[in-house]
């Protein structure tokens, strides 16, 4: 009787084990294509971001051919339940957002530069202009003295 | 006593300097510009029309359409925009400029990066692989971009049936695609549709 109920269970164990090890599979799987789709809207957050702070259509492009091709890894994965092309489109998406992120840091600093560059010009060419104004006789004078000098010279 | 000439050079530097910051922040700032996204559903032949290469809406079981989206990017920025496909029959509620036609069964979406001032293309390639008879309707088995899709939505005889395609784009705050693109602070919403009969 003993027997019996012991092969009865070691059957039920046998016939429920390949079924847990199937949804861990599967769990794993769909853990992986989660931490992709994260990656990738991470990824498109930090494009986005660089493409506000003025980073160029060329650069954004680019960037933007990488998100779709991790985009396409996702959907693979998604759809043959593969986590070999989830993790290609974790990684194509930790790239694009690291790159992204020192594209934006270089648009920032360039920003920067062209504002400041943009400013100091206008104060330096404010100056020059008042000093323009104010001394505007001087430089009749001068073209004057100028003018004398060529006729008697003749 | 300060000399009149150095008052009047300070006062001069000044108006000249705030002249010359204004010239360059207009030319530093970003020209306004009305933020859209307008896209299209594209015929085999390129064109706005002739989506069943003759006069009738007509698509009998087997045949392939090669159909592409054309979506065009004006937000200002990269934006991730999804297009939704459903079918529909004529008593479906159509979506609108504010609401997406929830209440039609999604048969699937596309999605993509679309980066500013740029169009994108997708490609939008179906047919009728099968179709069933069930109460006086009929259902149809599809393939849409090389997916198998079985439809919930039934037409009397097979005629009238609705393609609603709707534009959907992904909002960073909610983290989570959201109906049409966004314009300030509300939502605009661009659905189309495509009638067709099946045979």
């Amino acid at each position: 009787m003993r027997f019996r109920i012991a092969a009865l269970l070691g059957i039920i164990m046998l016939c429920i084990f390949p079924l847990s090890i199937d949804r861990q599979e599967a769990y794993g799987q769909s853990t992986q294509v989660d931490s992709a789709r994260r990656a990738l809207v991470q990824a498109f957050v930090s494009v986005q971001e660089a493409d506000l702070e003025g980073a160029s259509p060329a650069q954004i492009s680019q960037l933007a051919d990488n998100l779709n091709l991790a985009l396409s890894y996702e959907e693979n994965a998604t759809r043959l339940g593969s986590n070999f092309y989830a993790n290609q489109s974790l990684k194509l998406s930790d790239s694009a957002s690291l790159e992204a992120q020192s594209v934006a840091n270089a648009a920032r600093a360039q920003t920067l530069f062209d504002q400041g560059s943009a400013y100091s010009l206008s104060v330096v060419a404010g100056f020059g202009s008042a000093l323009l104004v104010l001394e505007f006789h001087r430089l009749n004078d001068i073209a004057r003295k100028i003018r004398l000098r060529r006729i008697r010279l003749e | 006593m300060v000399p009149r000439r150095v008052i009047v050079f300070i006062l001069l530097f000044a108006s000249f300097s705030v002249v010359y910051s204004s010239i360059a922040y207009y030319t530093l700032s970003k020209p306004p510009a009305q933020e859209f996204m307008a896209w299209g559903v594209f015929s085999p032949g390129g064109s706005l029309s002739n989506y069943f290469s003759g006069s009738e809406a007509n698509v009998t079981v087997g045949k392939s359409l090669s159909w592409h989206f054309a979506v065009t990017n004006r937000m200002g920025s990269i934006q991730y925009a999804q297009i939704v496909y459903r079918l529909g029959n004529s008593t479906s509620v159509s979506p609108n400029a504010t609401v997406s036609g929830d209440a039609v069964p999604q048969l699937g979406n596309s999605s993509i990066f679309i980066p500013n001032e740029q169009t994108a293309l997708m490609n939008f390639t179906w047919s009728i692989a099968s179709s069933i008879s069930r109460g006086g309707l009929i259902f149809l088995n599809m393939t849409i971009n090389g997916n198998q899709v079985t439809t919930s939505v039934g037409a009397v005889g097979g005629q009238r049936f609705r393609f609603f395609f709707e534009l959907w784009t992904f909002d960073v705050a909610s983290n989570s695609f959201q109906y049409g693109y966004k314009v300030q602070n509300s939502r605009v919403g661009v659905p189309l549709q495509v009638w067709f009969n099946s045979l």
